[in-house]
């Protein structure tokens, strides 16, 4: 346990190294880069993203994973358009994509939890089909005038200088965090993320909490969706489209691993600041859209090659120095028979 | 008994039918739409099956080894890109340094792909993940908003879809489709009779025995991703020849269309079973029921996203309930299942 | 033997953290014998094989192939000195046939793969052994012994000197021993070495030529098996005579807590039928393949049963998921500590609640950590479970201490029915005396235990009555007064009682 604290603190610090590194970098480009204002834009940008990257944790904690956030988000931004467009209420509008999302995530969840399909091909479905949906209703139209009070949802200030998106997010992240790593729910979902099996001969319904964790995902991404509509002010087919490949980088740049039952959402939080900041810094820079994109995804590869390397390097360092007297508790562990 | 029992065991079972599938697909839709079953819906399907069909070919290959390849898409749009590039470029390339660049092209993108799975052990979700990102960053990049022109290629590369190589009645045997039967059957033999292929199988099948036994399954896995890789690039350049004039939004969504062409296609996602031939008709299913649906219900193309998103789910699922269910009916008795 | 052995290990020692698994050990393997290694848990045998197979390097010492020294530095390298081995779970391409199964791992097949010589040469090998399959078919489909034999074969076609095999009828019921032990015995007269391992003393009196016996990483004895016997052989691995039956309390009490009747599942169980009163250790004995842990599971509701009743308290009850069966007090102990028992990256304490976590979280859901804590404390105490804290993880303990949280974690549930799957395979002795009397003291609490256990004399020791199982059918019950090994085990291989006699007494036969 020691170790993994050790190691867990290492790479959480290693994050902050990095994280301080950027904001230098980027204030030696724009001194007005750490005021509070700009910092409130850093996040509000994004604001979609890392909102769904919070429940996006639980999702791969408990050894899944969601690649149809993203399209969740659209199908909601293109809901709510749709039916603004025939007159509906925003209100009940707002209410009928959240309704729709929750829907997503529990078509999702059903087939992983209660058939038993494996998450990947599951939700690699409802990416492609909940964008088809999307694309049924919207077609190939673009469609805002959404009412003031909406676009206004995320930027106006609420708290002094905080928009209703910020301090949304830091709710969100604040209760992500108890529940996560103090709740007793929280602690079921690592279990069940580091041997299923170990829960269901526990007793705990297994099924029912990892509905529970695609529903609160679909959810999580049709809010995000609404947010996104407003603060976008218009809305086309392929809203959100890509976003999935920001939000698993962040949750797994914060040291979650992908088959479960590792990580915490201190990293993540982590993880956030440094991909948002680099977005940032990149866009200092002019650097186009695409290029920025293409970095996260070098970004999300690095986040799990590096360690992989270091640690095969290690053991290679291990066994070339097996003469030596040193206790092996990570690599090496008795068997008996 | 007993030897038909042992004979013919269920994954096999899926071609034949996907077969009755098609069959029945086709008759249907014969029967309830006017001019269905006419040559032009045949070329319709034909090139961009032969399209789909080429990088499904490679993506079997991965699938087979228990990994997946979402950067299909943006290696198709790049080679695309480049090789039509090139050809406006310099008109007088002839046709095999162009097939040859291609699958170069693409099975360097492939090779990356495979380092980084096999070598660097990263989960081929994540790293095709960020591959599709950064292959389509170069892309743009190497576009720079320019778009390749029908005009500035060479006249051969814009024939090459619609020439008729021989008819059977009204039907013409095209080009690009016949390249991506000749690659199924190729394929087909290679993953049938060739030692590597067979080993790509019980990689699948048992990565952990695999390795035990002193299988050389990260260099195999590289091989397959890099031969992924060069089938897209062949692909990207099927594409080129089929659309002529290519943007930087090439060949976005093929990985999407190749998976759901495979899963179809009975290639289990777990590794270990499946064939070319099936991720082929998995291809002409899904397209045949594209088309079909979307004129015989009058609905707008819009509809292909969430159908495609259901066959892949009926896929996976039959695939996992029914065959289970065989399975077990084979075996002639109820297996506990400790862990569902 | 015969002349010269064709390999020798010389003194080799081999060091894993604090622990030294094996302290100078020397073993000689003579070609056409059958070597068995016997040991307890720990004892350092795995850690031999594996030496031998090329998966660890020894520290210090020596291995001789033929006389001249050689160093196995993979498991490749050992196959090409002719080492192969066999564990308990085969291992197997479920998607490809027999044939491939024995040929795929060759290393020089060339390109093609030629399918007619492939399904000659796989035939040709079965027929050596004397097995018949049809090499065609896919492997998914076999039964474990038929996937042993297709390893056999494969170990064959490599062209093996050594075969090692590590508890191979693990798995297999007694007719699949038979022919597994006619085709060890083949193989032997071919000239080939078998070292097997092997807890089951019946067996390896039974087919071996030389007995080695090692105990906490050093050698004991190495003898041919005339010069041995049980007793002789328990007492080298134990280190101290062992005392034959457990002293346990009449703690039967007159309710009977449990009624099942005619319970089925269909295709795995049918017809069981018996009472367990409160204080009551019921034996369930039964060879591997008798289907015990699946009437566990129905009773637990992991695997739930189709047909019969169970009847708790009086009242027939239906159980189809865990939680249920937790709520009428039935608690299940499953013989898979490390992957089903416990959850090895987490906690002493955690595992322990994990069942029971509503009972440690406030009115909205947080944990009391200090509340799990204190109970871990408890359980601690009270089955003496060796660890620095209750904080540490599961997954450093040793395979006694791991069973007793496992204990722990049930004992927590407060259960009326304890069933306790295989609770002291795999630990060492000294733990397994310390179940024993938890047992003991569970059941003077009157608390109802069904005990299943492959160990016979366990079972005797332990069980108020003994339930026999075979095939997934009942094949006897017995009072703690009537049940011998011979009757048990003539029960569980449904043979008239001579034959059984003839097996437990080895040592008057050859």
């Amino acid at each position: 346990m020691i170790a993994n604290l050790r190691r867990l603190i290492g790479w959480e610090g290693f994050l902050f190294v990095v994280l301080i590194l950027v904001m230098i970098v980027n204030t030696g480009r724009a001194p007005a880069y750490l005021s509070l204002s700009n910092q409130i834009n850093l996040f509000q940008l994004s604001i979609e993203k890392i909102i769904v990257a919070l429940v996006m944790t639980f999702v791969i904690v408990n050894g899944e994973i969601d690649l149809s956030v993203a399209s969740v988000m659209g199908l909601a931004a293109c809901l709510i358009a749709v039916l603004f467009e025939s007159g509906v209420p925003m209100p009940l509008a707002i209410l009928a994509a959240l309704i729709a999302g929750v829907c997503c995530g529990a078509f999702n969840g059903l087939w992983v939890a209660y058939v038993g399909l494996p998450s990947l091909a599951v939700t690699l479905a409802g990416m492609i089909g909940y964008r088809g949906v999307a694309r049924i209703l919207i077609e190939d139209r673009s469609i805002g005038g959404f009412p003031s009070w909406f676009t206004a949802l995320g930027q106006q200030p609420l708290l002094g200088p905080f928009p209703l998106s910020l301090i949304l997010f830091a709710t969100l992240f604040v209760l992500a965090l108890v529940i996560l790593q103090f709740s007793g729910v929280g602690r079921l979902i690592y279990v069940i993320g580091n041997n299923a099996a170990v829960a269901r001969y526990s007793g705990i319904d297994t099924p029912r909490l990892k509905l529970g964790v695609f529903v609160a995902s679909g959810l999580i991404a049709a809010m995000a969706g609404v947010l996104l509509a407003a603060r976008l002010g218009a809305v086309r087919g392929n809203t959100a489209e890509g976003f999935e490949l920001d939000i698993i980088t962040m949750v797994l740049l914060g040291g979650v691993s992908i088959f479960g039952g590792v990580g915490n959402l201190v990293g993540v939080g982590l993880a956030i600041l440094v991909v948002l900041n680099l977005r940032n810094g990149m866009s200092l820079l002019n650097v186009t859209g695409n290029v920025q994109t293409g970095v996260i995804g070098m970004l999300l590869i690095l986040s799990v090659l590096l360690p992989n390397l270091t640690q095969m390097a290690r053991e290679r360092l291990q066994r070339r120095t097996a003469q030596r007297k040193e206790v092996q508790i990570e690599t090496e562990t008795p068997v008996s028979s | 008994m007993t030897t038909w029992r042992q004979r013919i065991h269920p994954e096999q079972l899926r071609e034949v039918s996907l077969v009755v599938l098609i069959a029945a697909a086709l008759l249907i839709f014969g029967w309830q739409i006017e001019n269905f079953l006419s040559a032009r819906t045949f070329n319709r399907i034909a090139a961009s099956v032969a399209i789909v069909g080429m990088v499904a070919i490679g993506q079997t290959l991965v699938v087979l080894t228990r990994n997946i390849d979402l950067s299909v898409g943006s290696i198709v749009g790049f080679t695309a890109y480049f090789v039509g590039s090139q050809l406006a470029a310099n008109n007088a390339m002839g046709a095999p340094a162009a097939v040859a660049l291609a699958a170069a092209v693409g099975g360097a993108m492939g090779l990356v792909n495979g380092l980084i799975v096999a070598y660097g052990r990263v989960p081929a979700i994540i790293t095709t993940l960020g591959t599709l990102a950064i292959y389509r960053m170069l892309l743009i990049n190497y576009a720079n908003a320019r778009t390749v022109t029908v005009d500035s290629l060479p006249a051969w590369v814009v024939e090459l879809s619609r020439q008729t190589l021989f008819s059977i009645g009204d039907f013409a045997v095209r080009p690009l489709m016949v390249a991506t039967l000749a690659a199924v059957v190729v394929f087909q033999f290679v993953l049938g009779y060739t030692i590597f292929g067979r080993r790509l199988y019980a990689i699948g099948s048992n990565p952990d025995a695999a390795r035990f036994a002193g299988l050389p399954a990260q260099r195999m896995v590289l091989t397959a991703f890099t031969l992924c890789g060069m089938l897209a690039g062949l692909a990207g350049f099927l594409f080129l020849a089929r659309f002529g004039t290519i943007t930087a939004v090439a060949g976005q969504g093929i990985e999407l269309e190749s998976v759901a062409a495979v899963v179809v296609g009975g290639v289990n996602t777990f590794g270990g079973s499946g064939t070319v031939l099936g991720a082929l008709l998995g291809a002409f299913l899904i397209d045949l029921l594209g088309q079909g649906l979307l004129r015989w219900l009058g609905i707008s193309e819009f509809w292909r996203g969430a159908l495609l998103g259901l066959l892949i789910l009926l896929a996976v699922a039959s695939d996992a309930v029914i065959l289970g269910w065989l399975r077990r009916l084979w075996r002639g008795g109820a297996e506990v299942d400790h862990d569902r | 033997m015969h002349g010269a052995p064709v390999l020798e290990m010389r003194d080799i020692s081999r060091r894993f953290g604090n622990t030294q698994a094996l302290d100078r050990v020397s073993l000689r393997l003579y070609p056409g014998e059958i070597h068995a290694l016997l040991g307890e848990n720990g004892a350092g045998k795995s850690t031999l094989i594996k030496i031998m197979t090329g998966v660890h390097q020894p520290d210090s010492g020596q291995i001789l192939l033929d006389g001249r020294p050689v160093h196995i530095g993979s498991t490749l390298e050992a196959q090409r000195l002719g080492i192969a081995a066999i564990y308990q779970e085969p291992l197997m391409y479920p998607d490809l046939n027999v044939a491939e199964n024995i040929f795929i791992t060759h290393a020089n097949r060339g390109l093609w793969v030629d399918w007619r010589r492939m399904y000659r040469d796989a035939e040709n090998i079965l027929s050596q052994l004397d097995v018949r399959l049809d090499v065609r078919q896919p492997a998914r489909g076999l039964s474990v012994a038929a996937q042993q034999t297709v390893e056999i074969a494969r170990a064959l076609s490599l062209q093996v000197r050594m075969l090692i095999m590590d508890e191979p009828t693990a798995a297999l019921s007694a007719h699949e021993v038979d022919q597994l032990f006619a085709i060890v015995q083949r193989l032997r007269d071919q000239g080939v070495s078998i070292l097997f391992i092997s807890h089951r003393l019946e067996e390896v009196f039974r087919i071996a030529d030389r007995i080695t016996i090692l105990r906490d990483g050093q050698l004991i004895s190495s003898a041919p098996r005339a010069e041995v016997t049980p007793e002789r052989a328990i007492r080298d691995m134990a280190g101290r005579a062992i005392e034959q039956l457990f002293p346990r309390r009449d703690t039967v009490r007159e309710r009977v807590l449990v009624q099942v009747r005619n319970l089925g599942r269909s295709g795995v169980f049918s017809g069981i039928s018996f009472d367990v009163r409160e204080g009551e250790v019921l034996g369930f004995a039964g060879l591997v393949g008798a289907r015990r842990t699946d009437v566990g599971l129905a009773l637990f509701g992991i695997a739930p049963a189709d047909s019969g009743t169970i009847t708790i308290d009086g009242r027939t009850v239906q159980i189809t998921k865990p939680a249920q069966a937790m709520r009428h007090g039935i608690a299940y102990v499953s013989e898979d500590r490390r992957s089903l028992g416990l959850s090895l990256p987490m906690s002493i304490a955690a595992n322990i609640t994990l069942p029971t976590l509503h009972r440690y979280l406030t009115p909205i859901g947080l944990l009391r950590r200090r509340a799990e804590a204190s109970a871990a404390e408890e359980y601690r105490r009270r089955l003496s479970i060796r660890a620095p804290s209750v904080e540490v993880e599961v997954s450093r303990l040793s395979g006694g201490n791991q069973q007793k949280v496992m204990l722990s974690k049930w004992l927590n549930t407060k259960p009326r029915l304890l069933i306790l799957d295989e609770p002291t395979r795999g630990i060492d002795v000294g733990a397994k005396a310390e179940v024993h009397q938890m047992i003991d003291d569970l059941a003077a609490e009157g608390i109802a235990i069904i005990l299943i256990s492959s160990d016979l004399p366990e079972v005797l020791a332990m069980s108020d009555r003994v339930l026999v199982m075979r095939e997934g059918r009942q094949a006897g019950v017995f009072s703690r007064r009537e049940a011998t090994q011979e009757r048990i085990l003539a029960a569980a291989m449904g043979q008239p009682e001579t034959l059984a006699s003839q097996v437990t007494e080895p040592s008057a036969q050859r």
